[in-house]
């Protein structure tokens, strides 16, 4: 089985990971899941599993106590996946830059344990829902 | 042909893998698509399904360090042989009704049980406390709607007069009577939850357990439990079009109007999907044993008495 | 009872306390030192019946504040117990938690963030901070303007 990211581009199945977040990015994830957006059309399904998914929707800033989670939720996602970073904090920490209790945003925290992993940026705060349907659509054109 | 050759066809092609296979991805598709249309919105393309499929197998196989492998990996392959030999049975019999044995019922009735046995092995060779959880719930159903199921069949067997063969039941249309309809019903509703759909899907309850049962599978073993839930919507309607509203004609009005008594349940399983939330599992127990093993006693006491007497319409 | 009933019977306890500031007509701060504080909180609790809704630790350059809010729900009053703490080195107050199991999770929690020590905790345990956050490092307490954060 070749591990090639391109059958993803038809079936992405999400999984959705809050790593600290204040919950606004995660109440427009929940929206864009609702019928009203119909992203079913793009075969984008919600899984209730890591083990199932193939694109991880990470909102927030990853706090101390959430790093070692997300490390542990990225190993058990069945490769290959993509990693979706959604809001100013998850691209790069946002307004919670100097907290006390801010480990670093997504990509430095998937990439210590991946060097090579796949991760697209989905800036707003929060971005609306049609804006993380173009980038899910746009980076999975590009896969 | 040489008989090995016909049996290797009948299972590999028609009416086993290729074509059930394809109906149950079609099947899958039509289910997703009618539940997006009644919801006011598009639904994915005909080809979801298939692409799902596909993008599983290339994916990793992650089994969890304290799982028993052996069963882990062989759950998925015996209920996707279950299914796979119920739906040849099925259209055996009902195309080459010379060659299959008579008490055929019987063994379909076994065999309808692979599949949620081998998802009740698979979930708890998982070693993980949401599979245990879903495991716990899909036993408890199980136990809730075989004997209805079983009481149903006896209805369909007392009113075809004692026959037990699948061809010899598919001459009367058990439906058109108080007790078959009622059988009928009842059968529809255990068929629902055999297959895991709203409003009897507790086992895999997402909002829940995160994924019940098929929490640790990935990859290619979750492409054959998919795989063998779509080959479900097949095989278990065309039993029920079989068994209860007179099956399928070798000619092609027959096949015709077979075809559409197949879409008929389908949606009427779709119609039950959309309009119903999830119940709990001691609700869905007491619903089955309770209500539905009562009315299946009223409708076998109905239907010997219709049988005695030469009623037909009891 | 009413309000003015309410304020009257303070004056049950008024040695401990050093002053009673009202700021809105319904919002009433009783100040006292850390030592006065928790027979003060069983006083409103316990005998004039108050349900707590809160606390809340402070860090003023020169003291530390805890504060204990009381709400009387009949006539929408809130009392506020405001404890002094003036040793700044080793912040410590009588704990409201072995009185009032609803105060735990609260002291917990402003041990954690500013060290303030709570005498006689039922369950003193990390609350908030992650659990590989080192000892002794508080983070809420006040840093001088030119230290750098993190």
């Amino acid at each position: 089985m070749a591990l090639s990211a391109k059958p993803i581009k038809k079936s992405p199945w999400v999984f959705h990971v809050n790593t600290g977040a204040c919950n606004n990015c995660d109440i427009e994830i929940v929206d864009l899941l609702t019928p009203r957006f119909d992203v079913e059309r793009f075969g984008i399904k919600l899984v209730g599993s890591p083990r199932h998914a193939d694109a991880l929707l990470v909102t927030g800033v990853v706090t101390a106590q959430a790093a070692p989670r997300l490390r542990e939720v990225y190993r058990q996602t069945a490769k290959p996946c993509v990693v979706f970073a959604i809001g100013a904090c998850a691209c790069g920490t946002g307004i919670f830059h100097t907290g006390y209790h801010v480990v670093g945003p997504v990509d430095k925290i998937i990439k210590e344990i991946d060097p090579n992993a796949i991760i697209a940026y989905v800036p707003g705060c929060p971005p609306k829902p049609e804006a993380i349907i173009s980038g899910v659509v746009k980076a999975l054109s590009i896969l | 042909m040489t008989s090995e050759m016909q049996i290797l066809f009948w299972i590999l092609l028609f009416p086993g893998f290729v074509f059930t296979a394809g109906l149950g991805l079609f099947a899958s598709w039509l289910v997703r698509k009618v539940s997006a249309l009644v919801q006011y919105r598009v639904g994915p393309p005909v080809l979801q399904p298939l692409r799902d499929i596909r993008k599983l197998l290339s994916k990793e196989v992650l089994i969890p360090e304290q799982a028993n492998k052996w069963v882990f990996i062989g759950a998925p392959l015996v209920g996707l042989a279950g299914v796979l030999l119920l739906s040849t049975l099925l259209g055996v019999s009902a195309f080459w009704p010379r060659e299959i044995f008579v008490g055929d019922i019987i063994v379909a009735i076994y065999l309808m049980v692979l599949p949620s046995l081998a998802l009740i092995l698979g979930s708890s060779a998982s070693a993980s406390p949401h599979a245990a959880v879903g495991t716990a719930r899909e036993m408890k159903l199980v136990m809730g709607y075989e004997l209805p199921l079983v009481l149903a069949f006896i209805v369909v067997i007392i009113k075809s007069g004692g026959a037990l063969g699948l061809s010899a039941i598919a001459e009367h249309t058990p439906v058109a009577s108080i007790s078959g309809a009622v059988a009928f019903f009842v059968s529809l509703l255990c068929i629902h939850a055999k297959i895991g759909y709203v409003p009897f899907d507790m086992a895999e309850a997402e909002t829940e357990l995160g994924s019940g049962v098929l929490m640790e599978y990935s990859g290619g073993l979750l492409a054959l439990w998919n795989l063998t839930s779509a080959m479900m919507l097949v095989a278990l309607p065309m039993f029920l079009v079989q068994v209860f509203l007179g099956g399928f004609g070798t000619t092609p009005a027959g096949i015709a109007t077979g075809l559409l008594k197949y879409v008929g349940v389908l949606v009427l399983i779709i119609l039950i999907k959309n309009t119903n939330p999830r119940v709990r599992i001691d609700q869905a127990m007491r619903f089955f044993w309770i209500w539905c093993g009562l009315a299946l006693v009223a409708a076998i006491a109905l239907a010997t008495v219709g049988n005695i007497y030469g009623i037909g319409w009891l | 009872m009413d309000r003015a009933q309410l304020i009257e019977s303070l004056a049950q306890i008024k040695n401990e306390l050093i002053k009673v500031e009202k700021t809105t007509d319904s919002r009433f701060y009783l100040v006292c030192e850390s030592q006065n504080a928790c027979k003060i909180g069983n006083f409103i609790f316990k005998t004039l019946g108050c349900r707590f809704v809160i606390a809340t630790a402070i860090d003023s350059f020169h003291y530390y504040e805890v504060l204990y809010h009381f709400s009387h729900d009949q006539t929408g009053t809130v009392l506020t117990v405001k404890a002094m703490i003036r040793d700044r080195e080793n912040p410590s107050v009588e704990s409201l938690g072995q009185f009032i199991p609803g105060a735990q999770w609260i002291e917990r929690e402003m041990h954690d963030l500013m060290g303030i020590e709570f005498r006689n905790h039922p369950d003193m345990r990390r609350l908030i901070l992650a659990d590989d956050w080192p000892q002794g490092v508080y983070p809420l307490r006040k840093k001088p303007k030119n230290e750098k954060v993190n």
